[in-house]
């Protein structure tokens, strides 16, 4: 069975309208497998791994094919996080439990969807058109949009050959029954669950293929929404009109301006900022009266809403995220910031604020992270300074060594925390380690273990002087984390780190080294926008890894 | 209480009828109880110092494991076993001691983890656990003699996420088991069906044969079209379908002690740090219940993770802090050693509570406990050195006498491996080296 459709000519098209980065040269006719991957690696081109639908993925396309918002995917195991995120299509692996709750998932989800028959059936009566025809209406057009492509006439029989079991079964009978059944077999279809791309049949160069207008419309909808391609795009894949790099980023353009990327911008940066953490913060309340539980929820929400007014409806710069001088905030989180909220603030709901600008800057200097990267009873220079190190410039920072005996030194109320974590940097078998974080978790020290502005501890001044050592481009002495955010906002190193991220989380995979030029195209277009995430994400539609992939080799045995 | 709705039908209906209705083969027909395993597991080592019992085996005043004296003469406590292969292995003292803890095996190269050292000059990543865990290969084999409702059941604690961090059981290289984690859902996939009709409860067996049926035949062609690297991930997908389908009649002995449980469900709240104990509990309840139920014959429960961070509130801690940051301190932080004894013997109390409830269900003259082998395995020895030598091992029931209980025994250096191949031949299923060789030739002499 092949699954690819539509495919017709169109290299001509693609060769004159899409970027391709250092061209080769080499005209591939078919050649041995040496010249196609010279080809594909002179073109930044690699395979596309099959893609699982993850938990947050799932409940969405149920969401949007279904209306069903009970977030049934939720009893699913958990997936593989690997490189920060948790939609890597190589880590995600299969098992018997996600097998047997696949099937359950699908029984609760189709049980529900039968009650609204209504909607399943856009107008086909079966009383007056018959059961057969309305179910043969009812495969073909929800399966396409389950399978996110026109089915194949094979499948097609396989389903009609399942309603008609369910039809004349005994135990069933009726034909909600059999749309009962129907839905329960498709949402455990790998057509369902998986993101298989092929690819079209016809190689620009070597055995480098660019994608189906169907195949791309699902690329662009779970990269830029995280669910299922809507009306819009259904249309522009069944129109053949998702060909070229022009038409591609017209879609992303439309999309970031649609409710469905907030899901993915908050997907995104809660994985990215490690938001995911603030669930299980602990604090201790004799320490920090001004603590409760609920402020978890409201710090995130915070931070999550600041991010995407600056991401979806502000500037949508960097600079704008990490340096910003306002936030949004509803009365108890104006209360709990007290003096560094410069607005009135009254009600349970959130509202732009403006903050003091010597105080508190972007998401970096907010509760949700000061809190999380904090230990219970006091801020931490050490994970404040982990945090800068491995999320905003994509160090990754040695654990301590095999077998080593960690040994910090005694607390002492009598002194800061700076105080007592610089004699932890000073011990020579931490020194290596703790001079790249402790000092860049000192220009923290004015925000306390959850993230509360302080100008003291025990009775001394607080001294948030650091300096920032081991960087590409922002070594230095920063007073303050208002200073450091501005110099992170303008470094290339945090620049790109950010791209870097996007990339992995957008491509559900690591960058490998035939990526190079992709990266550098990304590179320059988000430093031409100056910034501007939305650029970058338009710009991660437009490189050859997200355009192309190898053809699948289904050696033997393989596809008809 | 929750009770299974699966399809809205929930008539209850008394055991003896669905006794009587689900007639399966199982060794009850065979006369004699089945043997089962199951694995504990807590993190970060332990209080070495302390853990080790008297000469006398009377435990009523032991400081770490004094809830545990009413089983002293069915415990084995082991000291001086050592993950050796652990040392070879790539992967830090956390990774290394998870991923090769039930496997024996070293961790697969790959790039998904990061070992440590990972920044751009040397980067240092590793894959996935590098051979089949002991309780998949029992699994398996058991598998071959009788369908069970589950294969084997993996229950986590709070264990949250999937890396390489928080799995100990593999189906062979670079294939992770994970946990069922939610008791809410637990109860619905354990008990659900002993509350639903037996008709209907035929009929949904009947359907999901149906559907699953028309599924393998989708994924069959689907997974024909597909390149080598995905194949093989969808054929492992359509396995376990057809795995599924193998299990769907597969019912359990409905014995006397085999009832819908009386659980204590968490609600919704089952993540969070301070529903740890009633989380737990809850898993424990149901877990035996499974195992008296005969739903399987090889299971685990994994407390948290490697490097579990569990903020253990509800006993009385003097730093407070998290169980990983607190394995930190080093040996004279008397404050912090205080804290390490109180958290490991309140795992010894949740041990006891298990025990205690596997102990109370009679099988003819046995007890379910006599009848089983709990093996309480960590994936180090002790947290502030992250050594993987003398790990706390012990093991509960003899497993139908194989074991000689009731004793302590140091080994003084041997091969973890070796406790493994003990395992095989105590559950009847003996191998003579089980993962890396070198560290596996032949059991441990003396337990049995």
């Amino acid at each position: 069975m092949g699954l690819q459709h539509t495919r017709r000519g169109r290299l001509v098209a693609l060769i004159g309208s899409v970027f391709i980065c250092g061209c080769s040269g080499i005209i591939g006719s078919g050649g041995s497998e040496a010249v196609d991957d010279a080809v594909a690696k002179e073109l930044c081109v690699v395979d596309t791994p099959i893609r699982r639908l993850t938990r947050f993925e799932y409940n969405n396309t149920v969401r949007d094919l279904l209306g069903d918002n009970s977030n049934p995917a939720d009893v699913l195991p958990p997936e593989e996080e690997v490189a920060g995120f948790n939609n890597q299509a190589g880590a995600l692996t299969t098992s018997d439990l996600l097998v047997e709750q696949y099937l359950k998932v699908a029984e609760s989800v189709s049980a529900r969807a039968i009650g609204n028959m209504d909607a399943l059936m856009e107008g086909c009566d079966p009383a007056s058109q018959g059961s057969d025809a309305c179910a043969l209406s009812f495969i073909e057009r929800w399966g396409r949009r389950a399978y996110r492509r026109p089915l194949e006439q094979e499948e097609v029989d396989r389903l009609q050959d399942v309603f008609d079991w369910a039809l004349t079964d005994p135990d069933l009978g009726t034909f909600e029954d059999g749309i009962q059944i129907l839905i329960e077999v498709m949402l455990q279809s790998p057509s369902f669950i998986y993101r298989p791309e092929y690819g079209s049949d016809t190689p620009v160069e070597g055995d480098v293929v660019p994608f189906t207008s169907w195949e791309m419309a699902t690329k662009l909808s779970y990269m830029l929404w995280n669910t299922m391609p809507d009306d819009e795009l259904f249309q522009a894949a069944e129109n053949d009109v998702l060909l070229t790099g022009e038409e591609i980023a017209a879609q992303a353009a439309r999309m970031l301006e649609d409710d469905r990327a907030k899901d993915t911008i908050r997907n995104f940066h809660k994985q990215w900022l490690l938001l995911t953490q603030l669930d299980s913060l602990t604090k201790d309340t004799s320490v920090y009266p001004a603590y409760n539980a609920g402020l978890r929820p409201l710090w995130e929400e915070e931070i999550q809403t600041f991010i995407e007014d600056v991401i979806l409806r502000g500037d949508g710069s960097l600079e704008t995220l990490l340096t910003a001088d306002y936030s949004f905030m509803n009365e108890e989180l104006a209360n709990f910031y007290g003096d560094d909220v410069l607005d009135p603030v009254t009600g349970t709901e959130l509202q732009r604020v403006q903050l003091d600008p010597t105080r508190r800057a972007g998401f970096l200097t907010s509760a949700a992270l000061m809190a999380t990267h904090a230990n219970l009873n006091q801020s931490s220079p050490v994970f404040r300074g982990k945090f800068v190190r491995e999320q905003l410039m994509c160090n990754t920072l040695p654990l301590p060594p095999n077998d080593l005996v960690i040994e910090p030194p005694e607390l002492d109320p009598n002194k800061t925390t700076k105080e007592q974590f610089e004699e932890i940097g000073a011990d020579p078998s931490c020194a290596s380690c703790h001079s790249l974080m402790n000092p860049i978790g000192f220009i923290f020290e004015h925000y306390d273990g959850v993230g509360q502005w302080r100008d003291q501890q025990n009775g001394k001044d607080i001294d948030a002087v650091g300096e920032v050592v081991q960087t590409e481009d922002i070594d230095g002495t920063y007073d303050g984390a208002i200073e450091l955010a501005r110099a992170l906002a303008g470094s290339t190193q945090v620049q790109e780190c950010v791209s870097s991220q996007w990339f992995r989380f957008a491509y559900n995979r690591s960058v490998t080294p035939v990526d190079t030029c992709s990266i550098e195209q990304i590179n320059e277009r988000f430093a031409a926008s100056n910034f501007n995430i939305r650029e970058l994400l338009v710009a991660l539609t437009q490189t050859n890894a997200f355009l192309y992939r190898r053809a699948v080799d289904v050696g033997q045995g393989g596809a008809q | 209480m929750l009770r299974g709705t699966l399809f809205g039908g929930t008539v209850a209906i008394g055991l003896p009828m669905l006794d009587a209705m689900m007639p399966r083969r199982s060794s009850a027909q065979d006369g004699a109880a089945p043997k089962r395993i199951v694995f504990w597991f807590t993190a970060n080592g332990t209080r070495q110092d302390v853990w080790s019992p008297p000469a006398s085996m009377d435990l009523s005043g032991h400081p770490m494991h004094a809830s545990l004296a009413p089983f002293s003469q069915k415990l084995l406590f082991l000291d001086g076993v050592d993950q050796d292969v652990a040392y070879d292995s790539i992967g830090d003292g956390h990774q290394t001691g998870m991923a090769c803890l039930l496997t024996n095996a070293e961790i697969l190269p790959g790039d998904l983890f990061c070992e440590g050292s990972c920044d751009g000059a040397t980067p240092l990543y590793v894959g996935w656990g590098g051979g089949q865990s002991v309780d998949q290969y029992l699994a398996d084999e058991i598998a071959k003699d009788v369908v069970t409702k589950f294969r084997s059941l993996e229950f986590g604690v709070q264990v949250r996420s999937s890396s390489v961090w928080s799995r100990m059981s593999y189906t062979g290289p670079d294939q992770p088991v994970p946990h069922r984690e939610d008791p809410n859902q637990n109860f619905n996939d354990l008990f659900g069906d002993l509350d639903t009709d037996p008709f209907e409860l035929a009929l949904i067996r009947k359907r999901r044969r149906s559907v699953l049926d028309a599924v393998m035949a989708d994924h069959e062609a689907f997974n024909k079209t597909l390149g080598s690297e995905d194949k093989q991930m969808l054929d492992k997908h359509l396995q376990s379908i057809r795995d599924l389908e193998t299990r769907l009649d597969a019912a359990g002995v409905l014995g006397e002690a085999c009832q819908e449980p009386t659980v204590v469900l968490p609600g919704s709240s089952y993540q969070q740090n301070d529903q740890y104990p009633v989380t737990g509990r809850a898993q424990m309840d149901m877990l035996v219940m499974a195992l008296a139920c005969d739903m399987t014959r090889v299971a685990s429960i994994q407390w948290s993770r490697s490097v579990s961070n569990v903020q253990h509130n509800w006993v009385p801690l003097r730093l407070g802090e998290g169980h990983h940051d607190l394995s930190h301190y080093d040996d004279n932080t008397s404050d912090a050693q205080a804290d390490l004894l109180e958290i490991n013997k309140w795992y010894s109390e949740q041990f006891a509570y298990m025990l205690g409830l596997m102990d109370g269900i009679q099988e003819g003259d046995n007890t379910l406990l006599d009848n089983s082998v709990v093996v309480w395995v960590n994936e180090l020895g002790k947290g502030n050195s992250h050594a993987r030598r003398d790990i706390p091992f012990m093991l509960a029931g003899g497993a139908q006498g194989y074991f000689n209980t009731g004793r302590h025994i140091d080994f003084g250096g041997e091969s973890h491996g070796k406790l493994l191949v003990s395992l095989t031949h105590a559950m009847d299923k003996p191998v003579s080296t089980f993962g890396v060789p070198q560290y596996s030739q032949g059991p441990l002499s003396g337990l049995t």
